[in-house]
């Protein structure tokens, strides 16, 4: 008897950690594949990673003349040689980086009183930037702007990085900000700054192809003597895309000094003039003294009382702003569609 | 008076010009070292001597480490040498120019700008500036090339103008100078209108400066402006004789049309190179002469290193107030050396009013 079920037990044993072997075989087994899978997911990610950081590592910039910047590592010390390179980089929230801006950088924060209180260095004017503040920044990164060949030169020759911002247009500017945002590992930020800009771009676009007429538009850059804008400005653009029509469109300079006759014979419908340009009060006084001037009583737009005026640091700087420049112009232009 | 007693106040003369040429020289050098102090970044002057000493051969191995921090090292040695050079140079080769075209024309109100050098400079700039005609050439400013063509082209179009035949009268060639340098800031003028937002940037060069001057400009015009002024030196006894006029110079042997011609030649020469880096830089070549002439003569041989020397240290002071005064932004030098020049020449001239005379 005992024989018996000794040998079923051993059995009904043996049976058991058969199974139970299996039953582990196959749990382990299962543990290991999804092991193995994750692994292989790890190697790929690690690959993906490798192949990002290489990308990143010989990151090559080109900026707007065409310069080719070979980066290899990110700048952690930033300096801005112009109002429009600050608000791109304060915007992607590279702001952090910067050490360095110009006398004339006043957004997104009151950068004088920054300066003041010795968190930031001011490098000069526009102008003339000054290479020894710069230099004693220790910049690993420079963004320059226009009219500023000379100091880049110096700059480069002493080995500096730096990068000259000068867009032509709207969408030039976007590239601009995309490159900033490369150049100081903020890709994801401008990439959605980008779109967002975009978006409200085309919006007004859209809305503005609904309107019925486009209005004849002046834009004043300077007053005694008249400056205007040619069609090589960009608030030639910016008047386009806002459903209006520059009355000097048809001159290929940027900026420049029409005659005081080609403007009542141009018979604008609507006459915009910035303030601020450093100008307090504004260089054109009051609408008043505007409609005043020689022979602009004749002129539709003062007839029709449509003298507007626009933040001079919003329109004339290419950075992000120049979207609230293109909306403000859409409702000055087609009020009605507002 | 004897023979024996005009040689004797000769070489009593002749010393105390040695004397005065080496302790002018000796104020230059410490002009010079004394702006390496004068910037935005405050660097001690403890740290400016070792940072040139680490450059002196022999010496520089002796100081051994040091606390010299690199951008310290960098903006001594690259951004403040290279310009207070350039200062120097500038200086000396205006105040060079302004003795010899005031000596040939013996008129006081030539300056090294009466040929035309600063209006084709001028055009030659702007055009580079407005046309943007490649900024960079082969890794060469292309501005400072332009600028230094163009004031020769000027040069050579007055010249020619004027001349009669083999002669050149000083009349024509001042007038036709006045005419062209008249047409040629008309250029200038429509360049501007042109400009646009390169506007600033015309208006900048023409005020004259030094920001940004590198090591390769120094380069550039130091040859030129050293061996112009040697060449002009040679000439300063011949530039005695003509201020007796040009008939007794004639008379006394001194083939007067080849010295006018080799003096312009070499003025214009040394002026165009300065005016090419600095632009506009008034006041200098035209004053400097006449204030180092009331002090110690119109003897060319001494009248020349002179103004030399002063003018360089002139120019290299006033650049150091033009750094400073309003930092961190400059001032164009040209507005500090009229501001400063101006009321110190009419003193001068006040002072020795009766006995002034070029």
């Amino acid at each position: 008897m005992t024989a018996k079920y000794v040998t079923y037990i051993m059995t009904i044993v043996a049976i058991a950690s058969i199974i139970s072997a299996v039953y582990v075989y196959a749990y382990y087994e299962g543990q290991i594949a999804d092991m193995r899978s994750t692994i292989s997911g790890l190697q790929s990610d690690i690959a993906n990673l490798q192949s990002e950081l290489y990308k990143y590592r010989n990151l090559t910039l080109v900026d707007d003349r065409g310069y080719v910047l070979n980066l290899t590592s990110y700048p952690n010390r930033v300096v801005s040689l112009a109002p429009s390179n600050t608000e791109i980089l304060f915007a992607i929230g590279a702001g952090d980086k910067v050490v360095g801006v110009t006398n004339y950088c006043n957004y997104p924060y009151n950068f004088s009183a920054w300066i003041e209180a010795g968190n930031l260095t001011s490098v000069g004017d526009y102008w003339t930037p000054n290479i020894e503040a710069i230099v004693t920044l220790e910049p690993d990164l420079i963004f320059a702007a226009f009219a500023q060949e000379q100091v880049v030169n110096t700059l480069r020759g002493m080995g500096y990085k730096v990068l000259v911002l000068d867009p032509g247009n709207i969408d030039d500017t976007l590239k601009d900000i995309v490159l900033v945002g490369r150049a100081t590992n903020k890709d994801v930020e401008a990439g959605i700054l980008v779109n967002n800009l975009r978006q409200r771009i085309d919006a007004v676009v859209s809305k503005v192809a609904d309107a019925t007429s486009t209005p004849k538009v002046y834009y004043e850059v300077w007053y005694d003597p008249i400056w205007s804008v040619g069609s090589e400005s960009w608030e030639n653009e910016l008047i386009e895309k806002a459903g209006g029509i520059n009355i000097f469109a048809d001159q290929n300079l940027d900026y420049f000094m029409p005659s005081a006759e080609a403007f009542i014979e141009r018979n604008p419908d609507i006459i915009i003039l910035p303030f601020g340009h450093g100008a307090e009060p504004p260089f054109w006084g009051s609408f008043d003294q505007v409609k005043a001037r020689p022979g602009w009583d004749v002129v539709s737009a003062v007839q029709n009382d449509r003298l507007y005026t626009i933040d001079a640091d919003i329109i004339a700087r290419p950075g992000p702003r120049i979207v609230d420049a293109l909306e403000i112009l859409a409702q000055i232009i087609h009020p009605e569609l507002y | 008076m004897s023979t024996n007693g005009v040689e004797t106040t000769y070489f009593r003369r002749v010393s105390r010009w040695k004397l005065l040429l080496i302790i002018l020289t000796v104020v230059l050098v410490l002009t010079i070292v004394l702006s390496l102090n004068v910037g935005f970044a405050q660097i001690p002057f403890s740290t400016i001597l070792q940072i040139l000493a680490k450059r002196i051969p022999f010496l520089g191995s002796l100081i051994g480490p040091s606390n010299i921090s690199y951008p310290e090292e960098r903006i001594i040695l690259e951004i403040r040498m290279p310009r207070i050079l350039a200062g120097a140079l500038v200086g000396a080769a205006l105040s060079a120019a302004g003795v010899v075209y005031q000596g040939i024309f013996k008129n006081p109100m030539a300056d090294p700008y009466v040929l035309g050098v600063s209006a084709g400079a001028a055009v030659g700039a702007s055009l580079a500036i407005v046309f943007g005609i490649g900024f960079t050439l082969f890794g060469v400013n292309t501005m400072p090339i332009l600028a230094f063509a163009g004031s020769l082209v000027a040069v050579f179009i007055v010249y020619n103008i004027s001349r009669v035949g083999s002669r050149v009268p000083v009349t024509t060639l001042l007038l036709s100078g006045i005419a062209v340098s008249i047409f040629l800031s008309a250029i200038v003028a429509i360049l501007q209108v042109i400009a646009g937002k390169k506007l600033h940037a015309v208006v900048f060069w023409l005020m004259g400066g030094f920001s940004g001057v590198e090591w390769k400009d120094v380069w550039a015009i130091l040859p030129l402006i050293f061996i112009g002024t040697v060449i002009i030196y040679f000439f300063a006894r011949d530039l005695n004789i003509l201020s007796l006029g040009e008939e007794t110079a004639q008379n006394l042997g001194v083939d007067v049309e080849k010295v006018k011609k080799v003096l312009l030649i070499f003025g214009s020469l040394v002026t165009a190179a300065a005016v090419s880096i600095s632009g506009l830089i008034g006041f200098i070549g035209l004053m400097i002469p006449h204030i180092t002439r009331i002090m110690i003569g119109p003897d060319h041989r001494v009248l020349l290193p002179t103004s030399i020397i002063v003018g360089a240290s002139f120019l290299v002071i006033c650049d150091a107030v033009a750094r400073v005064i309003v930092s961190p932004v400059e001032l164009p030098v040209g507005v500090i050396t009229a501001l400063s020049g101006g009321p110190f020449f009419i003193y001068l001239l006040r002072k020795k009013k009766e006995s002034y005379g070029v």
